[in-house]
C-alpha cells in the first residue's frame, strides 16, 4: 500500500466546495450560482413582464395596485392597445414609420461612411502636418469673420483665403513639422463622442433652423449619422486591423484591383464586425432621446418622443398606453438582434481559431 | 510536363518562360534606419535563390520590395526585360507564398486556388480545369471542397502552393514558406519544393533565417546582415570558402569554431600551445576557425592544442564532442562509438588547410594560413 492512492477524509466545507472531479462544479458552488443567476434574471425580466400585464390594465387596476397575475389579481383589457391601433392609430403609426427611416436611414449612412473611413485608418499611413492644420483653421476662421461680420465679398474672401493658406503652409508648414499620425486621427475622431451631445444641441438647432430643415427626417438621420460615426469607425477600425494584412497583399500580388479585394476578401471578413456594429448603432438610434426632442415636433416625432409624451398629457400618465408603446418599440430591437445574433457570435469566434 | 494537361494550362506553360530578376542598388529607408543597403543581385533565369539571414537582417523587407508591396527607396528591380521599380504588385506576373500562407478563411480550397484566376477574369470552366491541375501537382485534388480551418499545416502550405502556381507565373516569392511546420513535415516539403520548382523552371527567391533550408534549397545563396549582403554563391561556395567571419559562423551546424588570439613572433597563444600562422601581420587581433568536421579528438599533447572535454552527445550518426578551452566552446564531430570521459584532457588535431582566419577587429577573411611551425 502506498500514500500515493490514499485520500484524505475531507470536511463537510471541503466536501459541499471542493469540485468532485476535474472539470465538474462543486455542489455548494452550484447552488450558489443558480441562485444568483435566478435572481438576476428575475431582476432583469421583471419589468418586461410588469410592461407586458401593465398593458393589458385598466385605469382603475394601475390606480388601485399592485396587482400581479392577470385574470386572477384583475381582469385583463385591450382597451390600452384598442386606443393606440385602432382609435389614435395614425399618430402611433407615423411615429412608429418615423422612427423606422430614421434609425435604418442613418444607420446605413454611419455604417458606410464610417467603416470607409476605418478601412483607410487601419490600412493607410497618414502622416498629416499639425501645423498645416492650424492654418487651415485660422484662414478659415479669419474668412468667417471677413464675410459675416464685416460683409466683404465671399468670391474676394475665397481668392485671398486660398492665397493666404498656400502662402502659410509653404512658408511655414514645410519648416516647422509636427506630424501626426494615424493614432491621433482615430483619437480625435472619437474624442467626438466623449462630448455629450447636450452641449452641441443647442447649436445644432440652430443649424438646422437656418436652413429650414428643422422637423424633417433628413435633419435627424444626418445628425444621428454624424454622431454615431465615432462608435463605428472605433469600432470597424479594430475590426479591420484584425484581418490579417497578408490577405490584403496575396490578394494584390494575384492580380485583385483594390475594389475586387476590399469586396473578394475584406468585406466577407468584416461581416461580423459589419453585423454588431450595425446592431449597436440601430439601437442607439431607435432609443435616442435628447436630438429628437429639439429637432422634430410633429411630422418626424420619433417613438421615444411619443412614449414621453404619454407622460405629460392632461390626463395624467398613461401608464397602460405607455406600456404598449414601449412593448411595440422592443419588438423590431429583439427581431434584429436574433437575425444579426448569428453573425455576432461567428465574430467573437473569429479570433479564437487560428489560421 | 505530363502530356494530359488541358490545352488551355497548356498554352499557359509555353508562354510563361523563365525570366531573369535584376535587383540593381536596391535600398530602403524607414526614416532614420537603413533596413535594405545597396543590394545587388543578378537572379538567372530558373534559379533557386535563397536570401539567409538572421531576424531583422532585411531579407523580407528586401522580398516585400521585390514584390511591390514596400515601396522602394532607391534602386532597381529589372523583371526580364522589363523595369517593374514602380510598378503595382499586381501588373509584377509574380506569385507569393506567405508564412502565413495568406489563405482566404471564406474560401473553398477550390476558390482559394483558383483566386487569381478569378480575379484576373478567366472563365470559369478554363478556371476550374486549371484548379484541378494545379491542386493534382500538390496532391490536394481530394480535399478541394474543404476551407482552410480544416486543413493541416502541410494542407494549407500546399494550398498556398498550388494558388502560386496556377497562374504560371515569371518569379516565385517565398517569405519562410516552411517555418511554421513541424521539423519532419518540413524536411518533406523541403523535398517536394525543390522537385517543383525543378519542375516548372520558375526563377524564385526564398527567404529563410534557417541556414539548412538555404543548403539544401539554392542553387545559389545570398546572405545577409544588417541590411547588407554578405556573400552570394552556391552553397559549397559559401560553407567552404565564407568571405567574412559571420557568414563563416552563420554556415554550418552546429557552427563553426572559433578561437580569437593576437599575433605575436609568428603564432598565437592557445593556452599552453602555439599556433603558427604566416601571412599575418604581427600584432593583428586574430580570430581563427575550423569546422567540427574538419578536426580530431585526440591523445591529451598529440594535437595543435589542448582542452577539457564538456559533455559528449550521441546523436545516433554521430558523436558531438564539445571541449572548453579558456572561454571558447569548441564542437568536434567524432565516429558514433567515439567514448570520452567528462573532465578528460584531450588534444584537438585539425588539418592546417582546413581552417579559417578572419581579422577580429572587421571579421573579414584574412589571406594568412595555419602553418606546422
Amino acid at each position: 500500500m502506498s500514500n500515493v492512492s490514499k485520500v484524505p477524509r475531507r470536511s463537510l466545507f471541503d466536501r459541499l466546495f471542493e469540485p468532485p472531479r476535474i472539470g465538474a462544479m462543486a455542489p455548494g458552488a452550484k447552488i450558489i450560482v443558480y441562485t444568483l443567476l435566478l435572481a438576476w434574471s428575475a431582476f432583469v425580466l421583471f419589468p418586461i413582464y410588469w410592461l407586458l400585464i401593465t398593458s393589458v390594465k385598466t385605469a382603475a387596476d394601475v390606480n388601485a395596485g399592485p396587482f400581479f397575475i392577470p385574470f386572477v389579481d384583475f381582469t385583463p383589457s385591450l382597451h390600452a392597445w384598442r386606443e393606440l391601433f385602432i382609435v389614435d392609430y395614425a399618430d402611433t403609426l407615423r411615429a412608429y414609420v418615423n422612427s423606422l427611416i430614421i434609425s435604418l436611414a442613418a444607420t446605413a449612412l454611419a455604417v458606410l461612411v464610417g467603416s470607409m473611413a476605418a478601412y483607410a485608418l487601419a490600412r493607410i499611413r497618414y502622416q498629416p502636418n499639425l501645423i498645416t492644420i492650424l492654418i487651415f483653421i485660422l484662414t478659415m476662421t479669419a474668412a468667417l469673420f471677413a464675410v459675416f461680420s464685416y460683409g466683404v465679398d465671399w468670391r474676394i474672401v475665397l481668392v485671398v483665403g486660398v492665397g493666404i493658406f498656400y502662402f502659410f503652409s509653404k512658408a511655414v508648414a514645410s519648416r516647422v513639422k509636427v506630424p501626426l499620425a494615424n493614432g491621433d486621427i482615430l483619437f480625435w475622431m472619437i474624442s467626438q463622442r466623449i462630448l455629450a451631445p447636450i452641449v452641441v444641441v443647442v447649436p445644432i438647432y440652430m443649424m438646422f433652423q437656418s436652413v429650414r430643415m428643422l422637423d424633417t427626417h433628413l435633419a435627424i438621420i444626418l445628425t444621428y449619422a454624424v454622431v454615431n460615426l465615432p462608435i463605428v469607425i472605433w469600432l470597424m477600425y479594430d475590426f479591420f486591423n484584425s484581418i490579417p494584412k497578408d490577405l490584403e497583399e496575396s490578394a494584390q500580388l494575384d492580380g485583385a484591383t483594390m475594389i475586387m479585394t476590399f469586396r473578394e476578401v475584406v468585406l466577407p471578413l468584416s461581416r461580423a464586425g459589419l453585423a454588431a456594429t450595425t446592431l449597436l448603432v440601430m439601437i442607439l438610434c431607435w432609443n435616442e432621446y435628447l436630438l429628437a426632442l429639439f429637432l422634430s415636433t410633429a411630422k418626424a416625432q420619433t417613438m421615444p418622443i411619443l412614449v414621453a409624451a404619454m407622460n405629460a398629457g392632461e390626463r395624467g400618465i398613461l401608464w397602460w398606453s405607455m406600456s404598449v408603446v414601449i412593448i411595440v418599440m422592443i419588438i423590431p430591437v429583439v427581431f434584429m438582434a436574433i437575425v444579426l445574433q448569428r453573425y455576432i457570435s461567428k465574430g467573437v469566434l473569429l479570433g479564437a481559431v487560428k489560421g | 510536363m505530363s502530356t494530359d494537361m488541358s490545352s488551355a494550362s497548356e498554352t499557359d506553360t509555353l508562354t510563361s518562360d523563365a525570366k531573369r530578376l535584376s535587383i540593381r542598388k536596391m535600398n530602403k529607408h524607414y526614416g532614420d534606419f537603413h533596413a535594405v543597403k545597396d543590394l545587388d543581385i543578378e537572379v538567372e533565369p530558373g534559379e533557386f535563390l535563397v536570401l539567409l539571414g538572421p531576424s531583422g537582417c532585411g531579407k523580407s523587407t528586401a522580398l516585400r520590395m521585390i514584390a511591390g508591396l514596400e515601396e522602394i527607396t532607391s534602386g532597381e528591380v529589372i523583371m526580364g526585360e522589363r523595369d517593374v521599380t514602380h510598378v503595382l504588385p499586381k501588373y509584377r506576373d509574380i506569385a507569393m507564398v506567405f508564412q502565413s500562407y495568406a489563405l482566404y478563411p471564406h474560401k473553398t480550397v477550390a476558390e482559394n486556388i483558383g483566386f487569381p484566376l478569378k480575379v484576373t477574369g478567366v472563365p470559369l470552366e478554363q478556371r476550374n480545369q486549371a484548379v484541378l491541375d494545379a491542386a493534382a501537382q500538390v496532391q490536394m485534388e481530394t480535399l478541394l471542397e474543404r476551407y482552410p480551418r480544416e486543413l493541416s499545416g502541410g494542407q494549407r502550405q500546399r494550398v498556398a502552393l498550388a494558388r502560386a502556381i496556377i497562374r504560371r507565373p515569371s518569379a516565385f516569392l517565398m517569405d519562410e514558406p516552411l517555418s511554421n511546420l513541424d521539423a519532419k513535415l518540413r524536411g518533406f516539403m523541403r523535398a517536394e519544393l525543390k522537385h517543383m520548382q525543378h519542375e516548372l523552371g520558375v526563377t524564385t527567391i526564398y527567404v529563410t533565417h534557417d541556414q539548412i533550408e538555404a543548403m539544401t534549397l539554392a542553387h545559389r545563396v545570398a546572405i545577409m546582415k544588417d541590411g547588407e549582403l554578405q556573400q552570394l554563391g552556391t552553397p559549397a561556395e559559401v560553407y567552404t570558402n565564407p568571405t567574412n567571419l559571420f557568414v563563416a559562423g552563420f554556415m554550418g551546424s552546429p557552427p563553426m569554431n572559433f578561437i580569437e588570439g593576437t599575433l605575436s613572433q609568428g603564432s598565437i597563444q592557445v593556452g599552453n600551445d602555439k599556433i603558427f600562422l604566416q601571412g599575418a601581420q604581427e600584432g593583428t587581433a586574430v580570430t581563427m576557425g575550423f569546422r567540427p568536421e574538419d578536426a580530431d579528438v585526440v591523445e591529451a599533447g598529440e594535437g595543435r592544442f589542448d582542452a577539457m572535454v564538456y559533455t559528449a552527445e550521441m546523436t545516433g550518426d554521430l558523436t558531438l564532442v564539445t571541449v572548453k578551452h579558456g572561454q571558447s566552446i569548441l564542437t568536434i564531430k567524432m565516429p558514433k562509438d567515439f567514448v570520452v570521459d567528462y573532465d578528460q584532457k584531450v588534444g584537438i588535431q585539425f588539418d592546417s588547410g582546413l581552417s579559417y582566419l578572419f581579422s577580429t577587429s572587421d571579421g573579414s577573411r584574412l589571406k594568412a594560413i595555419v602553418v606546422d611551425s
